[in-house]
């Protein structure tokens, strides 16, 4: 035993332990929310099962298997449900999604197993996913036009396909006006609202200031006229059809066709529809806006501000960090005072992050914004530009929260660089700058990389320091878009972390909302390690051009 | 009882300590050095003739390298190291608090003991020094590649892959280059500090014979560990011993009749 102590063998199955212990962990981690989450985009089949009531009476119910569990019948029996003819300890029960939300009052059902006295599958079930209310389950039974029915049990799905089709192209085309022409009208409109304040600020709103200011307002409500015009025709022909659907009390409903998204048969699909399906829903989750308090509907924004904030902290922290780790290791004087600073820069790394929220939220949300606004806003008071939390305090917040990271690993690329190549430089009459700016960066540049890739990291994931200094539940408006000047720094932006926190916790419906925590983090996590894999790309391309002399 | 064999190229020989300012190039007068309090070197004086090639040589520790490095002032790096003393390079103390050190290593060029190329192509390698000064004239930096290149006894080798990075050479290349490097900005004197002591044999003859046809344009100061490199490159050797210049002769007189005891016992090996 002792000399299998001596031979070191226990070591290596310590280590290799560990990393077997920490691999397993990270991947049984991905694994699980992948699975999670995923599987909520798999078009699952749509049960009709009967339930016996204890007292004899039957109902039925329409809806995807959402969950089952096993109860011990003694709880069961305690919280006051009566049990007959049902022997052993165990019961099963399963959750089913019943949809319909504007006709029943809980759009999730538990029901006990023994009570289903039939469970079928029929292939004409379907699903609406609907931009209201949910999915809809049910049959369905004529397709309307103006009222009129327009299919017979022969065309049905083919008619529903084709006008679910035509009014989704038109809502499209709605929402595109909208958020295009429409949205930069209003943006028009509101900065002539406060050219005419800054005018009047200034004492110069002379009258034919503001006719001019009036002349481009009636214009702008000429061009708003007709985009109005075109909005209501496309909204009115969007409208035009509408589908009727048995429910599962067997009531027929009529549902108008502007609200329908998509409809499926999912217990008449193969498995290779059912993988296109999946597909296409995972699609729709990434690059749609949210809807229903978030709580359906896709990721889109918050996929968009997580990256964008993430990209605009980059920009900032990185020269911050580089030119505060060359003034450190390059000029400072190596004494006490140094060292004490660089002590603090890497204890800064500790401070929690909650604590850069209030800072960013005390001093550049209110100080630095606030007089901001007063020198360069005065027109938009009292309602704030820069004065209140947006997208730029969170960048820059996150950048001094990532400082050090960046700070300390770019002094160790630094200080490995090989003092041949300074002197090398210095020896033809170079000065210290330009070996700095010629040698130096250059190949502490994988270093800095490294820097970037561990900020970046810890930035995606950053929640908590953004719920003070930027972050929404939802924002009308991305950061970037096609008005001018193109980015809006002061907007607020959603982000996939606060998405997760908010559609988990502060969501009204927390089983439907329960699949999306899963999914988003999912995906939140695809995120951070793509960001990630391009910095680290980037970073090895130089690491192989600036590869250092193998001595 | 000697056991090299000294220099047999036909150099006149000259009278070191009475050179005439156009046969000197550097003259260095009671050079005292210290690390913080450790004291370096004691007292150096001495002339570096023009157009030749000096060797210092002693055992480690002795001084050869911190002295070299005194020359363009690569000891401005270390914090503790303080120098008392003048060097003269036409006329003008090098130490002076005016003298723009950039310029001044501009002018005395340096090889280091392992070769140091940039990170870049073999082409940027060369024309660094020229870049520094602001030219980017596309056909000055060719001339100027294809010019040190040749200098450096390496042109044939690399002239056709000028572009790709220095690193693929080989030590001996690697160590060219660098010399073309320094070259490429003509300086006046070219420090060379124990250029082959990492390189293998076949690259050493190669360098050692470089450094012979160096001195027809400039001036080298050598130092080096391998005496018989210093009695096969050098016109004229410095022996030095725990930070003082023990003997300064002609190659062959100091290596074949020394003046000092000391002497004799490190070219015959007694220690070092």
């Amino acid at each position: 035993m002792n000399k299998w102590f001596k031979s070191g063998k226990p070591y290596i199955w310590l280590t290799a332990g560990a990393v077997s212990v920490s691999l397993i962990a990270v991947l049984g981690l991905l694994a699980l929310i992948a699975w999670r989450g995923l599987s909520f985009f798999w078009p699952a089949a749509i049960h009709e099962v009967e339930v016996q009531a204890n007292d004899g009476s039957t109902r039925v119910i329409i809806g995807e298997v959402y969950d089952r569990e096993e109860v011990p019948i003694s709880r069961l029996q305690e919280s006051g449900v009566t049990l007959e003819g049902f022997e052993g300890e165990m019961l099963e029960r399963k959750l089913f999604k019943v949809g319909n939300r504007e006709f029943v009052p809980l759009d999730f059902m538990w029901v006990m197993q023994p009570q289903i006295i039939r469970d079928e599958t029929p292939q004409d079930l379907a699903v609406l996913e609907r931009s209201k209310d949910g999915n809809f389950y049910g049959y369905v039974v004529d397709v309307l036009e103006n009222g009129e029915s327009v299919a017979n049990s022969e065309n049905l799905r083919e008619v529903l396909f084709e006008r679910i089709e035509r009014a989704v192209e038109f809502n499209e085309k709605a929402s595109d006006l909208q958020q295009g022409p429409i949205g930069a009208i209003n943006y028009e409109l509101n900065q002539l609202r406060l050219e005419a304040r800054a005018l009047d600020l200034e004492g110069q709103l002379t009258e034919a200031e503001q006719q001019r200011l009036a002349a481009e307002e009636q214009a702008l409500n000429e061009q708003y006229k007709v985009l109005e015009k075109e909005l209501f025709a496309y909204r009115e022909a969007a409208s035009r059809d509408s589908v009727v659907m048995r429910d599962m009390r067997g009531v027929d409903v009529t549902i108008p066709m502007y609200r329908v998204l998509d409809a499926t048969f999912p217990n008449d699909m193969g498995v290779l529809s059912k993988v296109g399906h999946f597909f296409v829903q995972i699609g729709k989750f990434v690059s749609e806006d949210p809807r229903e308090a978030n709580t359906e509907g896709g990721v889109f924004p918050a996929i968009f501000g997580t990256v964008f904030m993430v990209l605009l902290m980059s920009v900032i922290v990185t020269p911050f960090g580089v030119i505060a780790a060359v003034y450190l290791h390059e000029y400072a004087g190596k004494n006490a005072i140094t060292r004490l600073i660089r002590i603090a820069v890497i204890n800064l790394a500790g401070v929690p992050s909650i604590v850069y929220g209030v800072f960013g939220l005390g001093f550049f949300v209110y100080m630095v914004g606030g007089t901001l606004d007063q020198i360069f806003y005065p027109e938009a008071l009292p309602s704030p530009t820069f004065g209140t939390p947006g997208v730029m305090w969170s960048a820059i917040t996150l950048a001094i929260l990532t400082l050090p990271v960046v700070i300390v690993s770019t002094e160790e690329g630094l200080s490995r660089i090989p003092s041949t190549l300074r002197e090398g430089s210095l020896a033809l009459g170079a000065t210290k700058a330009e070996t700095l700016w010629r040698i130096i960066l250059p190949m502490a540049s994988p270093a800095i990389m490294t820097g970037l890739i561990l900020a970046v990291a810890r930035a995606a994931g950053e929640v908590a320091p953004l719920m003070l200094v930027g972050v929404v539940k939802s924002a009308p408006m991305l950061p970037v878009d096609g008005n001018f000047p193109y980015f809006h720094l002061d907007r607020k932006f959603m982000h996939l972390g606060f998405h997760i926190y908010d559609v988990g916790f502060q969501s009204p419906n927390v089983e439907a909302a329960r699949p999306l925590v899963y999914a988003t983090s999912f995906l939140l996590v695809t995120v951070i390690v793509g960001l990630n894999l391009t910095a680290i790309g980037v970073r090895n391309h130089l690491r192989e051009k600036y590869r250092s002399l193998e001595h | 009882m000697i056991s090299v064999t000294p220099n047999t190229s036909n150099v006149e020989s000259l009278d070191l300590a009475n050179l005439t300012p156009e046969q000197t190039a550097l003259e260095i007068r009671n050079l005292n050095l210290h690390y913080g309090e450790a004291q370096a070197l004691y007292d150096i004086s001495m002339n570096i003739p023009k157009n030749r090639v000096t060797a210092f040589i002693g055992p480690s520790g002795c001084g050869k390298s911190t002295l070299l490095r005194c020359i363009n002032r690569m000891n401005d790096l270390v914090e503790i190291c303080r120098v008392k003393g003048e060097i003269l390079l036409h006329d003008k103390n090098i130490y002076d608090k005016n003298v723009d050190v950039a310029e001044l290593r501009r002018r005395v060029g340096m090889v280091f003991q392992r070769p140091n190329p940039f990170p870049k192509s073999i082409y940027e390698n060369v024309v660094y020094g020229m870049r520094l000064q602001g030219v980017n004239d596309r056909r000055t930096l060719d001339e100027v590649v294809e010019r040190s290149l040749k200098g450096a006894a390496l042109w044939d080798e690399v002239k056709d892959r000028l572009n790709e990075s220095a690193f693929g050479l080989s030590g001996g290349q690697q160590q060219r280059l660098v010399i073309a490097r320094a070259i490429a900005i003509e300086p006046e004197v070219l420090l060379l500090d124990e250029p082959t002591s990492a390189l293998d044999p076949i690259s050493t003859l190669t360098i050692e014979e470089l450094i012979t046809e160096l001195k027809e344009k400039y001036t080298v100061v050598i130092v080096t560990h391998n005496m018989q490199q210093a009695a096969r490159v050098s016109d004229q050797t410095a022996f030095m011993y725990m930070g003082k210049l023990i003997e300064y002769a002609d190659t062959n007189t100091l290596f074949t009749t020394p003046a000092q005891k000391q002497t004799e016992d490190y070219i015959t090996g007694r220690y070092g």
